[in-house]
């Protein structure tokens, strides 16, 4: 998926002698093919991101497409005054890259883990919202961008999980939800970014579930959500994310008053990392290992059955 | 009288703030030489489009000071008398703190440190597109308080931004007080200067050395950021506002606005 997104930004940057790429001395490999290719475009803003984004919004201003690039801990938390009255007040055409989204680096802790950066940033009006599950989805998500300029956001999580999608994904105009399967099973499991693997993950432990992602959550597509949800008993969302403000709430705001079956939000339950780990200990430690979040959704369906009972 | 005549420019600010019933009165008036000779001689804009595209940028970092730079704004001609009528009420396009959705206003500001690293962005801008654009950033002495206003500097330095000319507002209040009961500045041209910006201190009401300031800094090819440290006086103008904190949330009453409009035709 980080080569998805490398080779994205070069193309961008060699089609576009406008495109900037701004980061706050992170992505060290990262962006070697990029400073091999737009030696010029490449901008390394030094460790202060709150300048970065202002600057990113001055050369906007100026004519540019700046692509600020930092860890979602920084990119849009620690900036987000900065995103909210530089950038987005004025739609300017800037991009922010969240990346290690999540838990990624688990063992470093609470300062660069971001868990809240779709929550804190669905608030702010005028900027668009991705979080692709796969590389084809990132290179969908990137021309997506492209096409519809104004301020954005892409986080970027989990990145070594695998495909989800057989292919490039065609077609995806309107940001909507994108099916994996949809057979019409009681079930639909919704995912975004890492939460995609977590869905396909629980679909086939438990059967009786089509998967969709949702790679773009502002604007959400809510036309698609209600469309797809008619008809299923259940309703699951999975994302590495707080359970509040981020894919769980999107849905449930959709579909309040018009989905009366089972819902379940699978996340990060409102805690911070409390301790040390690797990956998969702390998403077993927020109650994320494919076995806690089988019997998450297994405790809800039953007890959805013992409540009509 | 010439254009961006001081008198006037306070006197429309008065004019605008009993209207709207608004603060920052003294905000205002301790910048209005600073920018009344920078419209007057050396912004270069066009008076049909404040959006051309070779517009030098004066950014308004210090959003409270608004209503000075909306009454230059109205000598150019961007806003109407209409219009100015119109400051702090229901329904307009004149907010009480700098927006950029008013023309001519380069930045939101108002949440202080942010304009300017926008404007290092536009003279950065500036510099890639290889134009001979200015831009001129005013910061408050308080907002130096910010630490994005550091991170800019060094920026601006590290990028050799000579194009920038960071102005400062150093009338010695912040809101709760003297900058040295709050958060002590000690010598700010030095602390530029540590920053590696070209840098000089004025006296900020003496349009003769303003002028003299700003065209030295124009003609410096130097590969430094400018630094212009501007003494102020909070309220300058009107005597009984001069150095009184108080007309930093003060309303005008009627008898207040008739006492100071008195004092500023006399100085006409």
């Amino acid at each position: 998926m980080r080569d998805a997104f490398s080779n994205a930004l070069v193309a961008a940057a060699k089609k576009d002698p406008k495109v900037l790429l701004l980061t706050g001395d992170h992505g060290y490999a990262l962006f070697d093919p990029f400073r091999k290719a737009c030696p010029d475009q490449y901008i390394n803003c030094g460790i202060a991101e709150q300048n970065m984004v202002g600057v990113a919004a001055g050369l906007a201003k100026a004519g540019f497409k700046p692509v600020v690039y930092g860890l979602a801990a920084f990119v849009p938390i620690r900036v987000l005054e900065q995103i909210k009255i530089d950038v987005c007040y004025e739609n300017l055409p800037v991009t922010f890259i969240g990346d290690g989204a999540g838990v990624v680096y688990a063992q470093l802790g609470t300062s660069h883990q971001s868990t809240e950066d779709i929550a804190a940033l669905r608030g702010v009006p005028q900027i668009s919202i991705y979080s692709p599950g796969d590389r084809f989805e990132l290179t969908a998500c990137a021309e997506h961008i492209v096409r519809n300029p104004g301020p954005a956001y892409m986080r970027m999580g989990k990145a070594d999980l695998g495909d989800v999608h057989r292919g490039p994904i065609e077609g995806w105009s309107h940001g909507d939800l994108i099916p994996v399967t949809n057979t019409g099973a009681p079930y639909l499991f919704i995912g975004t970014g890492s939460g995609l693997k977590m869905a396909q993950k629980a679909a086939d432990a438990l059967g009786n579930a089509d998967v969709v992602s949702a790679p773009c959550l502002k604007p959400f597509p809510a036309k698609s959500l209600r469309e797809l949800a008619k008809g299923r008993e259940a309703i699951v969302t999975f994302e590495e994310h707080s359970i509040y403000g981020g894919l769980g709430g999107v849905v449930a705001e959709t579909l309040m008053g018009q989905y009366l079956g089972t819902f379940v939000r699978v996340g990060i339950q409102d805690q911070f990392s409390s301790l040390c780990g690797n990956y998969s200990f702390l998403m077993e430690s927020h109650g994320l290992s494919s076995e806690a979040v089988e019997r998450q959704i297994r405790e809800a369906l039953n007890a959805s059955v013992q409540l009509q009972d | 009288m010439k254009k961006f005549d001081a008198v006037r420019v306070r006197k429309t600010i008065l004019d605008m703030a009993f209207a709207g019933s608004t603060v920052h009165i003294g905000c205002a008036f301790s910048i209005v030489e600073l920018l009344a000779v920078l419209y007057r001689n050396h912004l270069n804009f066009d008076a049909k489009d404040p959006h051309a595209a070779h517009r030098d940028y004066m950014v308004l970092s210090k959003g409270h000071g608004v209503m000075a730079q909306y009454a230059c704004l109205h000598e150019i001609g961007w806003l109407s008398d209409e219009e100015m009528s119109t400051y702090f009420g229901n329904g307009t396009r004149l907010k009480g703190l700098a927006d950029a959705h008013v023309p001519g206003v380069e930045v939101t500001a108002g949440s202080l440190g942010h304009g300017l690293s926008v404007g290092v962005g536009l003279a950065l801008g500036a510099k890639m597109n290889k134009t001979e654009q200015m831009c001129y950033a005013l910061v408050g002495d308080g907002e130096l308080n910010e630490g994005t206003i550091w991170e800019a500097s060094l920026f601006a330095a590290q990028f050799k931004l000579d194009n920038l000319v960071v102005i400062v507002d150093v009338n010695g209040f912040q809101a709760m007080g003297t900058t040295d009961e709050v958060i002590s500045l000690g010598d700010i041209e030095a602390k530029f200067r540590a920053f590696d910006f070209e840098a000089v201190s004025i006296d900020g009401h003496d349009e003769a050395a303003i002028d003299r300031a700003y065209r030295d800094f124009k003609a410096s090819k130097n590969g430094k950021p400018k630094a212009l440290i501007a003494k102020t006086v909070k309220g300058k103008g009107v005597s009984f506002m001069e150095h009184d904190n108080i007309w930093h949330y003060t309303r005008l009453n009627p008898q207040s606005y008739e006492a100071a409009i008195t004092e500023l035709g006399e100085r006409a």
